[in-house]
């Protein structure tokens, strides 16, 4: 054990840890066999495949994990990869060499490496960053060939906070749950795999802390600082026990939170305000559940249609929407119709190249101009009603005649339904008030609807002129402005004068510092990522 | 056999994104594709050989396809790799 030795580096996921250090030094992958016996070409083939399916199998699997506790971006590199273990050509240039006689495990390697070679030469930071993805993958399968995966990272079984040059998604992902206790890496950035990974499995993380690292291999014990950014390797015993005491009082917050979860939260003078979830696909309805979510107050329905090469059919809708449906039982579930616009591909649709994707055709604009797109999704809405309590709301609306016309469209669905004599359900309607027409003209589309759901994120850019993705925005991107807050009081006042109720499913809804605000102005529902709802049922209760 | 050339229109070139919408795209079919650029060959349904093309916005590519379905194929893939994005 030396002098203790300070890493600095990026805050890459928030939270302290301190405990026993591992050292992830990945040992070359060397393949078991370099050539096979004449006349087991076949055999060695069918073992390659079946290798690649299980690797395909293992990485879909994350894949769907990642997506079911709404980590949607780190399931699309897991996605990546599983393509990659299936792509043709990796398979039949291994299985050519297989032909010759070379091993399944060393002509998995020796591929590999070429592709990752081709892509690192490249002077294209993109495909440079490529090529550890191809490794990644090449690896594992070969490692599967050579049947033990359980080695390392994998085999890890006392709680270490570990270290590493760079941890790929795979090695992240194969660590059991619970014995990782931090992550101190010396490559990256907030935005690598590994940051990503961290942040979404709560583990702290600092990262980017270049060859000093070096120096802490040899390290007992390691202390992780992930919201300033920097470990300490071989701390003094007024370091572990000042990071003891934080890790103390995170852990009592969330212990705290628990108790949280599974109340119906009202607020001191007894109101009672309904904490619920934004999903975006059916797969997180459970997650939401489990952490204390008394309905959808946003379920998106994009996911459904991106990434695919023809629409889904009105049963593929049904069956997604009665999944969630079902899952919450009586709990109000809201399914907001298609929202989509020139900024993402929609199969089946010609789509205009637009200056503006959000100030475009999107939307209710764009439902209400393809009924051939509507139809089917207000006619899957309709009947997975039935088997649960569903409400139904329009995305982008700016005037009445666009609710009443996407109201026309459901009777006319309800319609068809009852001639055809497929059963269906009654579904409330809502308007989302996302522009600041809505907000402006509440009173007149109050009438027509039996809710309103605030969404605070688009309200914000539409009304103070800010895109939200412009990082050197940041300060007009939050619902903290009067004249978003103007908007929002509006829009309850008509609310209140027609009789109706009124939600708020942008981010604002989860921010401890405007729930009372919203919930001053008469907001009743609130809905935000699964993982913030015990604190807002918490400060609810405070108010 | 069918073949017809495009120029790339995506800003980043045939990878990323625009590489995966492409090779998804070629898979619809039961053609043999290829993408020819400067010389080179790739396999349409394979994302590892189409990105190390390193084909870039504004480089012009063929695209080759031999099949039942080639022709479809081909306008297809054309029309996607000539929008923008």
């Amino acid at each position: 054990m030396g002098a203790p030795l300070k890493l600095t580096g990026v805050a890459a996921s928030e939270g302290v840890a301190v405990g026993p250090a591992f050292v992830h030094a990945p040992r070359e992958l060397r393949p078991e066999r370099e050539s096979i016996p004449k006349g087991t070409v076949e055999e060695e083939i069918g073992r390659f495949r079946g290798a690649v399916e299980a690797v395909v199998r293992t990485l879909t699997q994350t894949a769907e994990e990642m997506r079911a506790s709404g980590s949607g971006s780190e399931a699309e590199i897991f996605e990546a990869h599983a393509e990659m273990a299936e792509d043709p050509e990796l398979h039949s240039e291994v299985e050519e060499r297989v032909g010759d006689l070379t091993s399944p495990e060393a002509a998995v390697l020796a591929v590999g490496e070429e592709f990752a070679a081709l892509f690192a030469e490249a002077d294209d930071e993109y495909l440079a960053a490529r090529a550890d993805d191809v490794r990644d993958v090449s690896s594992q399968i070969a490692a599967e060939l050579m049947g033990g995966r359980a080695a390392g990272l994998a085999a890890l079984e006392e709680p270490c906070v570990v270290l590493a040059r760079n941890l790929a998604p795979s090695d992240t992902a194969r660590i059991p749950r619970g014995v990782a206790l931090g992550f101190v890496v010396a490559e990256g950035s907030r935005t690598s795999h590994v940051s990503i990974m961290a942040r979404s499995m709560g583990i702290p993380a600092v990262v980017g802390v270049g060859t000093a690292l070096e120096g802490a291999f040899g390290a007992n014990v390691v202390a992780v600082d992930g919201t300033e950014g920097y470990a300490v390797a071989d701390p003094d015993e007024a370091t572990v026990t000042a990071f003891e005491e934080r890790r103390k009082g995170a852990a009592a917050e969330a212990t705290a939170l628990e108790e949280y979860k599974g109340i119906e939260a009202r607020t001191g003078d007894g109101r009672r305000i309904e904490v619920s979830a934004n999903i975006g696909s059916a797969g997180e309805a459970d997650g939401a559940i489990s952490w204390g979510a008394e309905g959808v107050g946003l379920f998106r329905t994009e996911f459904l249609f991106m990434e695919r090469p023809e629409l889904p059919t009105e049963e593929e809708q049904y069956a997604a929407y009665r999944g969630v449906a079902e899952a919450f039982g009586n709990r109000p579930v809201i399914v907001r119709t298609l929202d989509v616009g020139g900024d993402k591909d929609l199969p089946g649709v010609s789509q205009p190249e637009e200056e503006n994707p959000f100030l475009g055709w999107r939307g209710i604009r764009m439902c209400l101009d393809v009924p051939e797109l509507f139809k089917p999704q207000l006619r899957a809405i309709l009947r997975a009603a039935r088997h649960g309590n569903l409400k139904v709301m329009f995305p982008m609306v700016v005037e009445v005649g666009e609710v009443r016309a996407a109201k026309a469209l459901l009777d006319e669905c309800r319609g068809e339904l009852e001639g055809e004599g497929t059963p269906f359900g009654e579904v409330e309607v809502g308007v989302m008030v996302e522009t600041p027409a809505a907000a402006i003209c509440a009173a007149s589309l109050a009438p027509e609807v039996s809710f309103f759901s605030v969404g605070t994120n688009d309200l914000v850019q539409y009304t103070l002129a800010a895109d939200r993705g412009n990082e050197r925005l940041t300060r007009l991107q939050s619902a903290d402005h009067p004249a978003v807050l103007a908007l929002i009081e509006r829009t309850c006042e008509a609310a209140r004068a027609a009789g109706i109720w009124v939600g708020v499913c942008g981010e604002a809804a989860g921010e401890p510092a405007m729930i009372p605000k919203l919930i001053a102005m008469g907001v009743t529902e609130l809905s935000m990522s699964a993982p913030s709802i015990p604190r807002a049922k918490k400060i609810i209760s405070e108010t | 056999m069918v073949e017809k050339e495009a120029v790339v229109g995506p800003e980043a070139g045939l990878h990323a994104r625009p590489a995966a919408n492409f090779v998804k795209k070629a898979k619809q079919f039961d053609s043999e594709i290829k993408v020819v650029k400067g010389g080179r060959e790739a396999n349409a349904k394979s994302t590892l050989k189409i990105m190390t093309l390193g084909a870039k916005k504004d480089d012009r590519i063929l695209i080759r396809a031999e099949g039942e379905d080639a022709e479809a194929a081909v306008d297809a893939l054309v029309e996607l790799i000539s929008a923008e994005e």
